[in-house]
């Protein structure tokens, strides 16, 4: 067993590391996906080629003996068992990669309650920016300051309990999202990390992320679906900062 | 004279203000706000120029100003200002921004308590604090006039200030809002600039009218004839093609309006990329309405009035020659079917007129597209068209599955059908049963936006995605639809070509069957980020792989075709096994979209936008442009030239890989689509794809120019140049009015030998 949980090895949402090969490598799904397309689409150039090379017609070839005739239907061609085998084939490689599919899913769908996790983030999407509202009786942390302002003496305040377009996050902790629309859809996208959720107007939406996966440092956010004139300026900034 | 006083009293202001916030060591602006009267007026009427070296408004600054869509009376409204943007995009530190807004009417007041804003005592305006000056986003309160058949003029200005270095490099920008009474007339602005894609029209249609004027009269002089006798000449051309109900014709008036259309989608497409050759902003070349304007007119130019335009047109001509009937059943209807094709996409276009095009993406999501913030009356002119062109394809399948169901020739039995008439009678099934789903869709739609209706309004309890589910209920059948008849091609041409008999021909038409099915339980996974059931999400996860099953078998029977054949290169097997490998890769990433961990992070993303692009154009457009150069001689008599379609072949080949390949890098880097603009690092690869669109663009001028001069100077082609089997080439070419002198029986090669 021990052999395709490590295949299938796969509870990380930051698949671009996984494509990079640091925590997974070559288990990773994306990695799988990239090895298996590469095999199909050179097996069939390959075949294209080989046709090419060996069976091109020569000036003065004579006529091949089932040529095609104008208004007479051609002798059927097939056999059974080459073609039960290109049917069987993708068949048990498909089910494949809908199994390595799978497995992540448990992991990115059971969006944990909010009672256990470190920190629930409200997210409002509006036309066309980002508020993000910590909750009431999350004390934020002093060194919390990328979205704060800078008093009059130039040193940085501590940011507010609501931010706009900014979210600083803590490290080594568990983050749920609830996201709410003001008015049309918008998508929840944190570039680097691979994760998007449609935001949904009515209907509240869920996203989380273990910050303990990713690095600390300064993320994009992004507004994936399109909401109108000002959609690609719908930009957010992410930072994961750790804690003392 | 009052304006140039005041204008020159400003300026002394504006002198006297530079000097003294100057004569301040590390001035930052102002922190506190502008609430001095001199200041207030400086900034009214040359906006916030202490705040900038060279006093001019930069366009990087966005002032978004978030509004109600109208107001009542004495009603309060919440407004939020923020600002994004300027070269100097500070996140944090001190001093990122201020702002200043005035209202004509009515009374802005900061909200209790705020102590961001301030209105200056004996002012109207409203202002930041010294607090409020380390944010890039405010709310306030403004209380609507007594009266709300006025409107009233917002004026917005906002500072990217840059920290505390002084007063260099802080940008500004302004934006004047008019916001609308609920009883108010709303005066249409004239006199407005003309839009880029409204100055490319007018510029088209000004050499259309020059080129007509110098034919016409090129023809006044040199055959002397008057102006009216030389319309006659004209008239008696057209005529035919006007009135006519013969499948051929209308095939080729099919044929060639899909062509066009595609020619002009083809030309919103460079827009796109020329938007895109480096990260713009806002108005630098298409302002970000107009951007969005262009992709939605791109994409369904692209799929409703080029792909399928062109499908049918083939269909239309080839199909009664191939079952041996001497037209469709309905032929009127054929006729019907056409003429909504020009006329809708004529509508759909109305908008470019009219303010500015749909702006709703080719899938046209409510709540946007319900709502008041998608462009009027562009919208609704592109949902009353997309209604004829769903009129005219239903009418079209109906036509088509009587024709092939009633009207074939003896011999002709369903598993003697070429593969190009099955991937029809698939495709026209589909069709049946998938696009009234978006016709009713589209009629509820132009409900909502015509006559207040609210089966799209989510405010009132409208399910958000439900406009979701009926698209791509119709969306997904779609893109089979235009990729199946495409399989028919390619297989047409590669057994033609190899010239001996398919390989595997009943597992190809169930194959195609396969797809065909399972092509309506797949949709969802359009929709793997809604927040849809999990279930549901699952379950088209695994209908969507499947369907790389009979894709497979398709490939692998084309292939198996060729080998132990004796293939002839000409033009249109060389399309078409450049189709095999360009669709071969479309089809890969498809599987690789099905994964939803995966489909996740790209959904949405330029990643999305290569895939379709291979199957769509490196598939259907390739496989029927090698069909043109296949069924030309059958439709003209002539043969089309065999140089030229090669340099069409190999510019169109390598310069669409160059343009579509490096998008899936792009979109692995987080480039989501349907953005006009996008982070700079990513300009180089964006550069290099626009190149090569651009000159995959101008090699289709190759084809265009092919087309014309062999029409002229083609060498004859006879009855079947290719040595195909099928039973159109059993008639001359192009064939007689009626399609065949006498209907013919198609025979059996098994009875043949014996």
């Amino acid at each position: 067993m021990s052999l395709i949980e490590d295949l299938i090895f796969f509870d990380n949402p930051s698949i671009w590391n996984n494509f990079g090969g640091t925590s997974s490598g070559f288990g990773g799904i994306v990695w799988q996906m990239f090895i298996w397309s590469v095999i199909v689409g050179l097996l069939v150039i390959a075949w294209l080629a080989y046709n090419l090379i060996y069976f091109r017609h020569n000036d003065g070839d004579p006529d091949p003996k089932d040529a095609l005739k104008a208004g007479v239907f051609p002798h059927e061609r097939g056999n059974t068992v080459i073609e039960l085998t290109w049917t069987i084939a993708p068949l048990i490689l498909v089910t494949w990669l809908t199994i390595i599919s799978l497995a992540p899913l448990n992991y990115l769908w059971d969006v944990p309650e909010e009672n256990e996790t470190d920190l629930t983030v409200e997210v409002l999407a509006v036309q066309w920016q980002w508020i993000f509202e910590m909750p009431t009786n999350y004390t934020i942390p002093s060194e919390f300051t990328k979205c704060g302002g800078v008093d009059q003496d130039g040193n940085a305040m501590q940011n507010m309990a609501v931010t706009y377009n900014c979210l600083e996050i803590p490290h080594n902790s568990i983050i749920r999202f609830n996201i709410n629309s003001e008015d049309v859809l918008h998508a929840f996208y944190i570039v680097e990390i691979g994760i998007k959720q449609d935001v949904v107007p009515n209907l509240q939406t869920l996203a989380w992320l273990d910050t303990g996966t990713v690095n600390p440092g300064e993320y994009n956010i992004y507004c994936a679906e399109m909401c109108g004139r000002s959609h690609s300026q719908m930009l957010a900034k992410l930072y994961i900062t750790e804690m003392a | 004279m009052i304006n140039a006083n005041i204008r020159t009293l400003s300026i002394g202001f504006l002198i006297a203000i530079l000097v003294a916030v100057s004569a301040f060591p590390n001035g930052n602006g102002l922190p506190t706000g502008i609430a001095d009267k001199n200041i207030t007026e400086t900034v009214i009427a040359n906006g916030c120029t202490c705040h900038n070296t060279n006093t001019e408004m930069t366009s990087s600054v966005i002032v978004n100003l978030t509004l109600p869509a109208n107001f009542t009376s004495g009603e309060t409204y919440t407004i939020i200002l923020n600002i994004t943007g300027g070269p100097n995009d500070l996140v944090n530190g001190e001093n990122r921004g201020g702002f200043f807004i005035t209202a004509s009417d009515g009374e802005l007041a900061p909200t209790v308590n705020d102590t961001l804003v301030q209105k200056p005592f004996g002012f109207t305006h409203l202002t930041h604090t010294v607090d409020g000056n380390d944010y890039r986003g405010w709310t306030f309160e403004w209380t609507a006039p007594d009266k709300d058949d006025i409107s009233v003029e917002f004026v917005a200005y906002g500072n990217s200030v840059n920290g505390g270095d002084g007063l260099q490099n802080d940008y500004w920008n302004k934006q004047a809002i008019t916001l609308y009474g609920v009883n108010a007339v709303i005066e249409v602005e004239t006199n407005k600039e003309l839009s880029g894609p409204q100055k490319l029209i007018y510029a088209f249609a000004i050499i259309a009218v020059t080129l007509t004027v110098v034919v016409i009269g090129n023809r006044m002089v040199t055959k002397d004839q008057a102006f009216e006798e030389v319309l006659k000449g004209y008239w008696k051309s057209i005529y035919p093609w006007l009135t006519t109900t013969d499948h051929k014709y209308v095939g080729i008036m099919y044929i060639c309006t899909g062509f066009g259309w595609f020619f002009i989608g083809g030309i919103l497409g460079l827009l796109i990329r020329w938007q895109l050759m480096e990260p713009r902003i806002d108005g630098d070349f298409l302002t970000y309405e107009e951007y969005n304007s262009t992709f939605t007119m791109h994409g369904t130019t692209m799929i409703f009035m080029a792909a399928m335009p062109i499908i049918f047109g083939f269909a239309n001509y080839l199909i009664p020659l191939q079952i041996g009937a001497r037209d469709l059943a309905f032929p009127r209807l054929n006729a019907l079917s056409y003429w909504l094709l020009p006329t809708g996409g004529i509508v759909i276009y109305m908008g470019y007129f009219t303010g500015g095009a749909g702006d709703v993406g080719w899938t046209g999501y409510t709540p946007y597209s319900s709502g008041d913030s998608a462009t009027t009356p562009g919208t609704d002119f592109w949902v009353a068209g997309q209604i004829m062109l769903g009129a005219s394809s239903t009418l079209t399948a109906i036509n088509f599955l009587v024709t092939m169901l009633r009207m074939r020739a003896p011999g002709v039995t369903m598993m003697r059908l070429p593969l190009f008439a099955w991937s029809i009678l698939i495709t026209v099934f589909l069709l049946l049963l998938s696009i009234p789903v978006f016709t009713v869709a589209l009629l509820l739609l132009m409900a909502d936006r015509t006559f207040g209706t609210l089966y799209f309004n989510v405010e009132a309890g409208a399910d958000p995605i439900l406009w979701q589910h009926l698209f791509w209920y119709f969306g997904h059948p779609e893109v089979y639809i235009v990729i199946l008849p495409a399989f028919g091609v390619l297989s047409e041409i590669i057994t033609t070509f190899s010239r001996r008999p398919i390989f595997g021909y009943t597992s190809m038409v169930y194959a195609m069957a396969t797809i065909g099915i399972i092509s309506f339980i797949v949709y969802g996974h359009h929709m793997f980020t809604t927040g849809a059931d999990p279930l549901f999400r699952f379950i088209v996860m695994l209908t969507t792989m499947l369907v790389a099953v009979p894709t497979g078998i398709k490939i692998f029977n084309w292939l198996a075709t060729m080998t132990g054949g004796s293939i002839v290169l000409k033009t249109p097997m060389v399309f078409a096994l450049g189709t095999v490998i360009t669709f071969t890769i479309g089809g890969i990433t498809g599987i690789v979209l099905a994964s939803i961990p995966i489909d996740i992070a790209l959904h949405d993303g330029y990643f999305v936008v290569a895939h379709f692009h291979y199957v769509l154009v490196g598939g259907t457009i390739f496989a029927f442009m090698g069909g043109v150069y296949y069924w030309y001689p059958k439709m003209t008599g002539k043969m089309m030239n065999e140089k030229l379609g090669l340099l069409h072949f190999a510019m169109s080949f390598i310069f669409f890989n160059a343009a579509f390949y490096p998008m899936h890098n792009v979109g692995l880097s987080g480039m989501p689509r349907r953005y006009a603009t996008y982070d700079a690092s990513l300009a180089d690869m964006n550069e290099f794809i626009s190149i090569a669109a651009m000159i995959f663009g101008l090699s289709q001028l190759i084809f265009v120019y092919n087309v014309l001069y062999s029409y002229k100077n083609g060498e004859e082609a006879g009855d079947d140049p290719w040595d195909g089997w099928s039973l159109e080439w059993t008639t001359s070419s192009p064939p007689p009015h009626n399609s065949f002198t006498e209907i013919p029986t198609l025979k059996v090669a098994e009875e043949e030998t014996q």
